[in-house]
């Protein structure tokens, strides 16, 4: 497959009195074009800030990005000027975030922030990026698109919103959409549709999608590879069907199992017990070595590197050491 | 634990704790967390307005006072400058064809005192607006470009801050010759330093907001943010400091004015006026009594307006 973004060693931290915090701490993965990949973890193991980072939108201070690239079309997206940065958000890779709520300016009416954005990066009159984005709320299925343009932001619901900053986001066509949690602020009947919308654009566009969840059902259903990250660094990596039939971290197993399953009667949903460590204060050895159940003694004293136990797989447990990456 | 398997816990709430919410409760603040807390709900805000008896009643007098300074020449057929020809018409006492009486030239303090809010308005409206633009820029400014630039602009809010700003304005008007444009522009001047703290404070915290970030994230610049999604936000805040703000404007342009440093002769200004009347005002009460009265009744307007958009428009308030 052609690849369309190549992440190698991205580092993001941010100051904060005790110290730097590596939220991010080496992050590299590719997306291939038409591509979906799902970045996996629990909440506070550095996702979110890997989106951002992608996009250069990490708020300074507190948070810096200090190393790593992001390759696009052979340019290094953290080397470029800003103005250049300002033409790649929106047009080349855009993002929509959890909170559909809380993304959209409350002074203005939806359709008008639409039209914005694409009077904003193609250059039309006002007419004309009007219509187009009336042609954006039909595409993402918002009935009566024409009414629709001059609701205010409070006058739609949640999902109808989230529907909003997807048209925003798709109205440039960007070849990489960043998906951070779409469907996680919303009701289950709603973000089934707005996945299976996600999926119809996708397909539709030919975009590549990186879809950032803690939902391994959303995963299972859209991504074609899956990124599993573990406090700021990538842990396992693998094609979506061999991940679920054969996880290769202790962690992805635990995720896996605290999926309740239907027709499965159990006393209690099995947890990972204890929870994401501080960045500042990460266990000496394997960052999962205080949560892992298959813990060696080596894990104490030795991180492990990303291991390559089989084809397109990739695992960084002790376990699984075949030979190192 | 299966808590639904027991049975439900007393609605006492534990003993010494706050007792449990009733449903009403329960559904009142799942309405609150629903109904997204947005800063400008214009239409709401109108509704509110409308039912808020003060400021209905300072929106009544201050539109009352535009619409006289608007219609001065068909309520009085005397003019307020040429002095009355006839000594006799000094000093007149109030009724008959000078309902508020006439002053030492022989002219009509009523016309006087319409004629002296075309002043007071204009002065106090455009120094505001002043005040209010170069208080948003200052403080969206400081707000959004953060570190030095923040740091740069609100020292220099602080400096001014800490000059007397009478003084500041009294050595001013002796430098340069009084005219209506130095009064306006100098209160402007003197004025703007509070909006630029209030502006900077909002930015501050609309500035991470998800649809900021969102509308970045697009690849809307700087310029974009601040004019586009940080200042709209900010302009319900913006207009109930600046209703507020221009009773103060009012009294200080009439204190300059009554140390005879405001508006030039002959032009009728209240505080002038009222200036002016001190000398005889034993005698001919009437002359200064009203255009205070004038200077009272428009800044309470003014501030009986500012509360009540406070009251409707202001998230704090109803939130």
């Amino acid at each position: 497959m052609e690849k369309l973004l190549e992440i190698r060693g991205l580092t993001t931290e941010f100051v904060t009195s005790e110290g730097a915090a590596k939220a991010v701490d080496g992050v590299g993965f590719d997306i291939g074009a038409g591509e979906t990949v799902g970045l996996v973890g629990e909440s506070g193991c550095g996702k979110s800030v890997t989106a951002l980072s992608i996009m250069r939108l990490v708020q300074y201070p507190p948070g810096r990005i200090t190393a790593g690239s992001v390759t696009m079309d052979g340019r290094d997206l953290m080397k470029l000027p800003e103005k250049q940065m300002r033409r790649v958000r929106g047009n080349d890779i855009s993002i929509i975030f959890q909170e559909p709520l809380t993304s959209l300016n409350p002074v203005f009416t939806c359709g008008e922030q639409i039209r914005e954005t694409i009077a904003l990066h193609q250059k039309m009159g006002r007419r004309e990026s009007r219509l187009k984005a009336i042609e954006m709320l039909r595409l993402v299925r918002i009935p009566d698109p024409e009414k629709r343009y001059d609701n205010y932001p409070h006058q739609m619901s949640g999902g109808m919103r989230q529907r909003v900053m997807m048209a925003m986001a798709l109205s440039c066509q960007p070849r990489l959409l960043i998906a951070d949690e779409p469907s996680t602020a919303l009701d289950v009947s709603v973000q089934a549709q707005i996945i299976e919308l996600l999926l119809d654009l996708k397909e539709r566009m030919g975009m590549s999608v990186l879809l950032i969840t803690h939902d391994l059902a959303v995963v299972a259903q859209m991504a074609d590879r899956v990124v599993v990250m573990y406090a700021g660094v990538v842990v396992e990596q693998a094609p979506i069907d061999s991940l679920f039939s054969d996880p290769m971290h202790p962690y992805t197993e635990g995720l896996m199992a605290s999926i309740p399953k239907l027709g499965e009667h159990l006393e209690r949903l099995p947890v990972i017990p204890g929870n994401v460590p501080d960045p500042l204060r990460l266990p000496a050895g394997c960052r999962f070595s205080d949560r892992c159940p298959k813990r060696i003694p080596r894990c104490l004293v030795e991180e492990p590197p990303l291991f390559s136990p089989a084809e397109g797989r990739l695992s960084r447990c002790w376990l699984r050491g075949g030979i190192a990456k | 634990m299966t808590p639904s398997r027991r049975p439900m816990p007393a609605a006492q709430g534990t003993p010494g704790g706050p007792a449990a919410p009733g449903l009403t409760e329960v559904f009142r603040r799942m309405e609150g967390t629903l109904q997204q807390p947005c800063r400008t709900c214009w239409s709401g805000g109108w509704a509110r307005f409308r039912r808020n008896r003060t400021g209905m009643a300072g929106a009544f007098i201050v539109a009352a006072l535009y619409l006289m300074a608007v219609f001065a020449p068909a309520l009085t057929p005397y003019d307020p400058v040429s002095h009355g020809s006839l000594p006799e018409m000094r000093h007149r006492a109030p009724g008959g064809d000078h309902p508020l009486g006439t002053d030492k030239f022989g002219r009509d303090v009523f016309a006087r005192v319409l004629y002296g809010s075309r002043i007071s308005l204009t002065i106090s409206f455009l120094s505001v607006t002043i005040s209010v633009i170069v208080g948003a820029l200052a403080g969206a400014a400081a707000g959004y470009a953060g570190g030095w630039v923040d740091a740069v602009i609100m020292r220099f809010v602080d400096a001014l801050m800490a000059i007397p700003r009478l003084f500041l304005l009294l050595t001013c008007v002796a430098l340069f010759s009084s005219s209506i444009p130095l009064v306006i522009i100098l209160l402007g001047a003197t004025s703007w330093m509070a909006t630029a703290r209030l502006v900077r404070g909002q930015i501050l915290s609309l500035r991470r907001q998800d649809f900021v970030v969102a509308a970045e994230s697009l690849g809307a610049g700087g310029r974009r943010i601040i004019f586009r999604h940080l200042i709209p936000n900010t302009l319900t805040v913006m207009i109930i400091s600046a209703t507020l703000r221009i009773g103060g404007i009012i009294l200080t342009e009439a204190s300059l004015s009554f140390l005879g440093l405001g508006v030039p002769q002959p032009v009728p200004s209240w505080g002038r006026m009222v200036f002016e009347g001190r000398e005889a005002l034993l005698g001919a009460w009437w002359v200064s009594t009203f255009p205070g009265l004038a200077i009272i009744i428009t800044v309470i307007g003014y501030n009986l307006l500012g509360d009540g958009l406070k009251e409707s428009f202001d998230p704090v308030n109803f939130g």
